[in-house]
């Protein structure tokens, strides 16, 4: 896609590439989004538009596996917390203060979109 | 001894339309804490998308997550799909398409509109306004056969033409609103007990609004310039005759305000896009699988809506992620309801236009 | 204030603008959209009907007794049920003869309201069927 702009990064390097990058006057936080590579893998997605220019869209991405931390974003911007609980919900992964529950009870499927949908 | 006291705004509620859950902690009156639950009508439809229907049948099942704004999903969808594919859509199609998501937003504020009055107890206006929406409910019944849940586009076009009998019922009855949407536009500037008395309760100042990245018209009754139709380039809403209306309070009279104006922007463009409507094919049909990644954007009645597929050359897709645009300002709705009174709480929240349906697909 | 009081009398004696139905009836705007119908001697039995359809509403079995189309090798027999279909068209647009053999008519369809369980034996048929696949 065209105007699509993607960035690799890593656990660690995270939460600082994001503090250098983000500007509340200029970009504008659209979501997380977790897509799923493979049984072990996710990948996971930190998406960015900017205001007043047409379609300009930047996106960050870590590949992470099961049993890693990813860190939170909710000290840099506070409206993270609820597209960072429902990840949890909905792929397992593991985020640092946010607590499952949002659309899933407790006697409920878990973890429906993990490993691919199978 | 205890100082404070914790009050339900629960899940049942008198004057609450839609399932969501409060709790306030209160201390005299003022909120100080808010803790809130969504999610008690998740259906599963991401992991639907991508397991049970392949990507042709996808426009109808995603257009009934929500029945106030269907015809926004099916269509943010479909761009989705058509930037993968070959081919391209004829204007004739792009401007039907406009024509419709417009008269969706006259009715969608509408009924926020006579729910607001319902709220600050003048029923009578609730009964007028709901009983005026009947005249877009039947236009929309003429064009596409169904008042509700349309089933109007498809990917490469959309299904149905219009002729010269169906444009003059859509000129006739477009007059007719406007003159009504008049007369309530002096009802709410003048009337004390039905908005004026709301001037500086619900307040969202300009920084917050940045902080916690307001969308829709929530932002732009602060003076937050954003909106999807001028940043986006799929739909030509520059020919047309957009405008963006914004207000610099942010209390529930500017909300109010800025609904009522874009009902009159809205119905302006509908007219000139029955004036002015070129000739050509309303369906070209688009081939090949979807194989990519995509992302596009969709200006809904209340806020901005995003869709993000991934295929990989198959008819079932990937993943299909929805971002709606209540799941967004829910952050902002709780900071609003810090500092405020206690019998304020119905009003402010009627007044943000909540769609749970969408939040918790 | 002097509007709503004008606006107020003029309401008290005005009709009311609900219709009563079913005392009085609902007038069908022009292509409705109705039940699908279907000719068994124009078919070609080339099942596109069956795979563009959105919620699954057309189904076609094996029976034991076939028609005398002399396309219908394998046997098939057309099966519709009218309370799983959204009256998109999806069908009829896929189809290669669509004013022959299935087209949308202007009949409403019954609310099946009096009746019990009425998909069933629907749902026998599709895990017959999903059944053979595997």
């Amino acid at each position: 896609m065209k105007n699509l702009k993607k960035i690799e990064s890593s656990l660690e390097t995270i939460k600082n590439d994001i503090k250098e990058f983000y500007d509340p006057k200029i970009w504008g936080f659209l979501t997380l989004n977790g897509v799923c590579i493979d049984i072990e893998t996710t990948q996971i997605q930190w998406i960015f538009a900017k205001y007043k220019a047409i379609d300009e869209i930047v996106m960050f991405y870590v590949d992470v596996k099961l049993s890693q931390t990813v860190p939170t974003i909710t000290d840099i911007i506070p409206s993270a917390i609820i597209s960072q609980r429902e990840i949890v919900d909905m792929f397992g992964i593991n985020i640092e203060d946010s607590q499952k529950g949002l659309y899933l009870d407790e006697d409920s499927l878990s973890t429906p979109l993990a490993g691919c949908g199978i | 001894m205890k100082k404070t006291i914790t009050i339900p705004l629960g899940s049942q509620h008198i004057s609450l339309l839609e399932p969501v859950k409060f709790r306030f902690v209160c201390e005299n009156e003022k909120i100080i804490d808010v803790s809130s639950d969504v999610g008690f009508v998740h259906r599963g439809i991401e992991r639907a998308c991508a397991t049970k229907f392949t990507f042709e049948k996808i426009p109808y099942v995603v257009a009934r997550i929500c029945g106030l704004c269907a015809i926004t999903h099916s269509l943010c969808y479909t761009q989705a799909v058509e930037n993968l594919l070959d081919g391209e859509v004829s204007l004739k199609a792009k401007y039907l398409r406009i024509l419709l998501v417009e008269l969706d937003r006259i009715h969608s504020h509408m009924l926020c509109l006579s729910h607001v009055s319902e709220n600050a107890g003048f029923e009578a206006m609730f009964m007028q306004i709901m009983g005026d929406r009947e005249y877009v409910m039947s236009l929309q019944e003429m064009i596409t056969g169904n008042r509700v849940q349309f089933d109007y586009i498809s990917i490469g076009g959309v299904n149905r033409d219009i002729d010269t009998n169906i444009s003059s019922q859509i000129k006739k009855n477009l007059t007719i609103i406007k003159q009504k949407v008049y007369d309530y536009i002096e009802q709410f500037e003048n009337n004390w007990s039905l908005s004026l008395k709301y001037k500086n309760i619900g307040k969202l100042s300009l920084d917050m609004a940045y902080q916690y990245n307001a969308i829709g018209p929530l932002a732009r009754a602060c003076g937050l310039e954003t909106d999807v139709r001028s940043e986006s380039a799929y739909l030509p809403y520059v020919d047309v005759g957009y405008k963006m209306i914004t207000r610099s309070n942010g209390d529930i009279y500017d909300r109010n305000m800025v609904r009522l104006y874009e009902i009159l922007n809205s119905i302006q463009m509908c007219e000139n896009i029955v004036d002015g409507l070129p000739s050509g094919e309303i369906y070209t049909k688009l081939k090949g699988k979807p194989n990519g990644e995509s992302l596009v954007r969709l200006e809904a009645p209340r806020g901005e809506l995003m869709y993000y597929i991934k295929g990989s050359g198959k008819p079932l897709l990937d993943r299909v992620r929805i971002k709606t645009p209540t799941f967004s300002s829910i952050p902002a709705f709780i900071e609003v309801f810090k500092g405020s009174d206690y019998g304020d709480a119905p009003a402010i929240l009627a007044s943000f236009d909540p769609c749970m349906s969408c939040t918790a697909k | 204030m002097k509007s709503s009081i004008i606006q107020a009398f003029k309401n008290l004696l005005s009709k009311p603008i609900t219709i009563d139905y079913p005392a009085s009836p609902i007038i069908k705007p022009f292509g409705y959209r109705g039940l699908i119908k279907y000719e068994e001697t124009e078919c070609i039995y080339c099942l596109k009907c069956e795979k563009a359809c959105p919620p699954e509403a057309i189904l076609f079995v094996k029976t034991d007794n076939p028609s005398s189309n002399e396309k219908n090798k394998k046997s098939l027999e057309y099966l519709y049920n009218p309370y799983l279909c959204i009256y998109c068209q999806e069908c009829v647009r896929a189809c290669p003869k669509p004013s022959l053999a299935l087209w949308q008519s202007e009949e409403k369809p019954s609310s099946g309201i009096m009746e019990d369980k009425v998909n069933e034996k629907w749902f026998e048929i599709e895990n017959l069927k999903r059944g053979d696949k595997l």
